[in-house]
């Protein structure tokens, strides 16, 4: 049996993922920050399959701390049961703030949750990943085209606007995939970023301000349902023979931004492992 | 330059260690949540290679100052800069809480806050300037039913500041006082926001932008800093609006907020 990791779990895309992956066989352990919401979804998915393995593990995955102390519960978890084995890790789960917020470490609330918590996940996981030769998968955007990673200030002290915040994290999520590949391709890991499209979930009303959960109201009535994008997450973790791409939709290649480059990935990566204080290069060198 | 940040690991400290930390300045940081300081001193040193330095310290203490003044006394560190973010409310109204709750505001927002600032003047750094940054809030503009004790004591911290740095003009110090319209520090304030609809984000000052302003106008020896325009009018018309009229009018629409953020 195949295990994957799915963080934000328990609504939206992470969720209609984790049903689809349920039912082709997949045990799946969720990453959720609301207790009621985790357990609904895990209700859900065993009431369509009450044999379904799946697993519902609580926390605020833009804090650090909670990054490691949750990837230590999963790591007992896969050792225990799983042979210390992770087939494909989905780094789902993504936020939107109106306005400048930080974490506890000062790090600006979307980079830090749509990117390093997953880039800091990833690592915590990458033995385990390693050993299955498993896949990363980040949920992406269309929306990182158009824009360059702010590197002089990249937690957008001095111009801090929502939709530029989104974008610029949208971009260091295929720069991370690309990272990662460029680094672990030889070790058989696989990174991927899926473009979900214009998606009808609740990302633009959770802890937003009046102006930017209106716009989200408006625009999400036009949004396809979660589970048209589950698809392309289970066709990456599912197909055989590993494709070369980087960036898909509706389980095909799709074109990505300029700005993904070797040289813009190695910094991306460089400062990410200054900002959660690791270095992947050690990873399993103990 | 030295600073030291009360209230540090609050969502207004943590923008404040940020700014500051930017500008390259060494940071002392106290608060009472000693996790989050450490988290804090983390990302900072990661960030931007500061010196930073924290000590978790309960201000309404006198013993948990003393010792806290004490390290400092054997590190032999002096200061250039104090800012006094530390403060806390209980919104409603004031029959509505426990007793010794709302002595707490006082306790913290202006004893502590005297408390700290008496220990910090005395430990600048000598045949420097100083700065001074209290952190009070639009509400010190105006009497606030249903937040009377933390409008009172932001008003206290207004006028003490006003004085405070008149006695110290000659003694080459600066005191600016920061009132604020609301500010995103929290998951809570978000929703508190929301409750209020357009007004909540017309009224909302942006936190980046309000920090790294205090800090350049605290430097240029400003007395006051009031953060938007619209914030700017609003405590013009508590200046010349009879304040009976503002209570009345401030109760009215508190009253429909809170109404309207417990129904949503």
């Amino acid at each position: 049996m195949k295990t994957v990791v799915i963080t934000g779990a328990s609504s939206g895309i992470g969720l209609e993922t984790a049903r689809l992956l349920a039912r082709l066989g997949y045990n799946v352990l969720g990453i959720g920050r609301s207790e009621a919401n985790c357990n609904k979804a895990k209700e859900l998915i065993l009431s369509e399959n009450t044999n379904a393995k799946v697993e519902y593990f609580l926390a605020d995955l833009m804090q650090q701390r909670e990054v490691n102390r949750v990837s230590e519960k999963i790591n007992a978890y896969l050792n225990e049961r799983c042979n210390g084995e992770l087939h494909a890790l989905i780094n789902n789960a993504g936020c939107v703030r109106s306005w400048y917020m930080t974490t506890y470490e000062g790090y600006e609330q979307q980079f830090a949750l749509n990117h390093l918590a997953g880039f800091l996940l990833t690592y915590k996981l990458l033995p385990a990943l390693k050993k299955a030769q498993g896949r990363v998968i980040m949920t992406g955007s269309d929306s990182h085209k158009g824009i360059k990673v702010h590197w002089n200030d990249v937690m957008l002290r001095h111009r801090y606007n929502p939709l530029t915040a989104y974008k610029q994290s949208k971009l260091c999520n295929l720069l991370f995939a690309k990272g990662l590949n460029d680094r672990f391709a030889l070790d058989g890991i696989r990174a991927y970023v899926v473009d979900p499209g214009l998606v009808n979930t609740d990302i633009g009303n959770k802890d937003t301000g009046f102006l930017v959960n209106l716009i989200w109201k408006i625009r999400k009535k036009h949004g396809v349902s979660p589970d048209v994008p589950a698809k392309t997450y289970a066709y990456l973790c599912e197909v055989k023979d590993v494709p070369d791409g980087l960036y898909f939709y509706l389980c095909k290649e799709k074109n990505y931004s300029n700005e993904v480059t070797k040289e813009n990935a190695d910094r991306l990566f460089e400062l990410s492992e200054r900002l959660c204080d690791i270095q992947y290069g050690k990873v399993g060198m103990t | 330059m030295n600073v030291m940040i009360t209230g540090a690991a609050g969502g207004l400290g943590r923008a404040m260690a940020n700014e500051c930390a930017s500008r390259g300045y060494n940071l002392f940081l106290t608060d009472i949540n000693e996790d989050g300081l450490t988290c804090l001193k983390q990302g900072l040193e990661r960030q931007f290679g500061v010196t930073v330095t924290t000590m978790a310290c309960d201000l309404t203490n006198t013993e948990s100052v003393d010792k806290m003044l004490d390290v400092i006394d054997k590190h032999g560190i002096r200061f250039d800069m104090l800012l006094n973010v530390a403060g806390m409310d209980y919104e409603g109204e004031f029959m509505g809480h426990e007793r010794e709750k709302l002595v707490k505001i006082v306790l913290l927002n202006n004893a502590a806050t005297l408390r700290i600032t008496h220990a910090i003047i005395k430990r600048r750094r000598p045949g420097k300037k100083f700065t001074i940054v209290f952190v009070s809030s639009l509400a010190s503009m105006f009497p606030m039913p249903l937040k009377a004790t933390y409008a009172a004591s932001k008003r206290f911290l207004l006028d003490f500041a006003t004085s405070l740095r008149q006695e110290l003009k000659r003694q080459d110090v600066n005191v600016l006082t920061l009132c604020p319209g609301g500010m995103v520090t929290t998951p809570g304030a978000i929703n508190g926001i929301k409750a209020q609809g357009f007004w909540g984000d017309a009224t909302t000052n942006p936190l980046e932008g309000v920090v790294r302003n205090t800090i350049d106008r605290a430097l240029s020896g400003k007395r006051l800093y009031v953060p938007g325009m619209l914030n700017r009018i609003l405590s013009f018309l508590g200046k010349i609006i009879p304040s009976t009229w503002v209570a009345k009018v401030i109760y009215w629409r508190w009253k429909e907020v809170s109404h309207n953020g417990s129904a949503s």
